[in-house]
């Protein structure tokens, strides 16, 4: 659920990377911390175990474009893709606002690749979100590997719904269509953000005026 | 999409009021309202040695962790966790089903100075929490405002 501060004059979003277990969800945005723009972005926290699993989730922080004097922030996470995370997945999802599902274009990772998308259906109903409502788009990875099968196999698979959304044929280890999927996710996220500012004419509406910043305490200082 | 929570100056104005209350009464540094998928609500104290939106992912993490572990002992969820460290301390509690407060501290205080006042003004930013406008954002913009460029530039 995004969040709107006329103070501090900052929209928040949360973005989750979605996908089976070693399909490149985190090394998507390892590429998206190395390649942005430091100023831009927080530090990269990843919850993984010894051998660089994801156990909880990875989170990085972002700053976006200032629209109309407001900055977008843009929180990205993943879950783990391990089938036995699934509670794990539940809580990530939680308050999300837009989905990156990555799915791994190995013959043999089609099963798991359905299973997922099934889950992360499930998983948003349980918050009373239809996945037909949410912003998301496809990445097809790993497409430098051999043993991959076609796009429009992978298109019937995964996005054979009434509504079709955007596929990317990405490489997540090369950077290959991260950011193109990040900013199509984003834009539409974005417009169905202004789409939903309709206020009532009885509701006040929040004037967006120039503030100074917060009053920041020191250590031991009084109030 | 959920509704939409608006702040409004007035909102933050009121938040702060009531969290600058807090951390003189509790001598406490730092306090973060967030909701519970993580997002910063208000936040208010010495925020120049921490990353807040770091600090508000993981505690939104860890406090929904420890939930599975109150049901083992027949509770619905743990409603006030507390980290000890060696100088810093971080204490969280719930606020309400959406939101949480963290509140790190340092050796000027105590743990249980912190939980007192914690409760009272947790019940405060509950109610003006109550009372945000959640009936539309008042913030639009053109295609053409967020289409000119891409969002996320590859360096």
């Amino acid at each position: 659920m995004s969040i709107i501060n006329y103070a501090s004059r900052e929209i928040q979003f949360k973005i989750v990377y979605y996908g089976p277990a070693l399909c490149g969800k985190t090394t998507n945005l390892g590429y998206i911390h190395q390649r942005i723009n430091p100023e831009n972005r927080g530090d990269l926290v990843s919850l993984a175990t010894a051998a660089d699993r994801t156990l909880f989730f990875d989170f990085l922080p972002l700053n976006a474009v200032v629209i109309k004097g407001f900055v977008t922030k843009f929180q990205l996470y993943t879950v783990p893709g391990q089938v036995i995370y699934n509670a794990t997945r539940q809580l990530v999802l939680r308050s999300v606002d837009g989905v990156v599902y990555v799915a791994d274009s190995q013959w043999e990772k089609m099963e798991e690749n359905v299973e997922s998308f099934k889950n992360l259906e499930d998983n948003l109903a349980k918050q009373n979100i239809s996945i037909d409502e949410i912003p998301y788009v496809l990445q097809y990875n790993k497409r430098d590997l051999e043993n991959i099968a076609p796009v429009n196999y992978l298109e019937y698979v995964l996005n054979n719904r009434k509504k079709r959304v955007q596929s990317f044929e990405v490489i997540s280890s090369t950077g290959q269509n991260v950011f193109a999927s990040l900013n199509a996710v984003s834009q539409i996220l974005l417009h169905k953000f202004s789409k939903q500012s309709d206020v009532p004419k009885a509701a006040a509406s929040p004037v967006a005026i120039p503030v100074e910043p917060p009053v920041r305490l020191k250590a031991g200082a009084g109030v | 999409m959920n509704a939409i929570p608006v702040l409004t100056i007035e909102d933050v104005a009121t938040l702060d009021g009531v969290l600058a209350e807090f951390l003189k009464k509790a001598e406490a540094e730092l306090t973060v309202v967030i909701d519970r998928g993580g997002n910063v609500i208000s936040q208010y104290g010495d925020m120049t040695v921490m990353d807040v939106t770091i600090i508000a992912a993981l505690a939104a993490g860890s406090f929904a962790a420890t939930k599975e572990l109150a049901r083992r002992i027949g509770e619905v969820e743990f409603n006030a966790l507390y980290h000890q460290g060696n100088g810093n301390h971080m204490f969280m509690n719930s606020v309400d089903d959406d939101t949480i407060m963290i509140t790190v501290f340092g050796h000027r205080t105590t743990v249980g100075l912190v939980r007192f006042y914690s409760a009272a003004t947790a019940q405060s930013v509950a109610t003006i929490l109550k009372s945000l406008s959640r009936e539309g954002h008042g913030f639009s913009f053109d295609a053409s405002d967020i289409e000119a460029a891409p969002i996320f530039v590859d360096q």
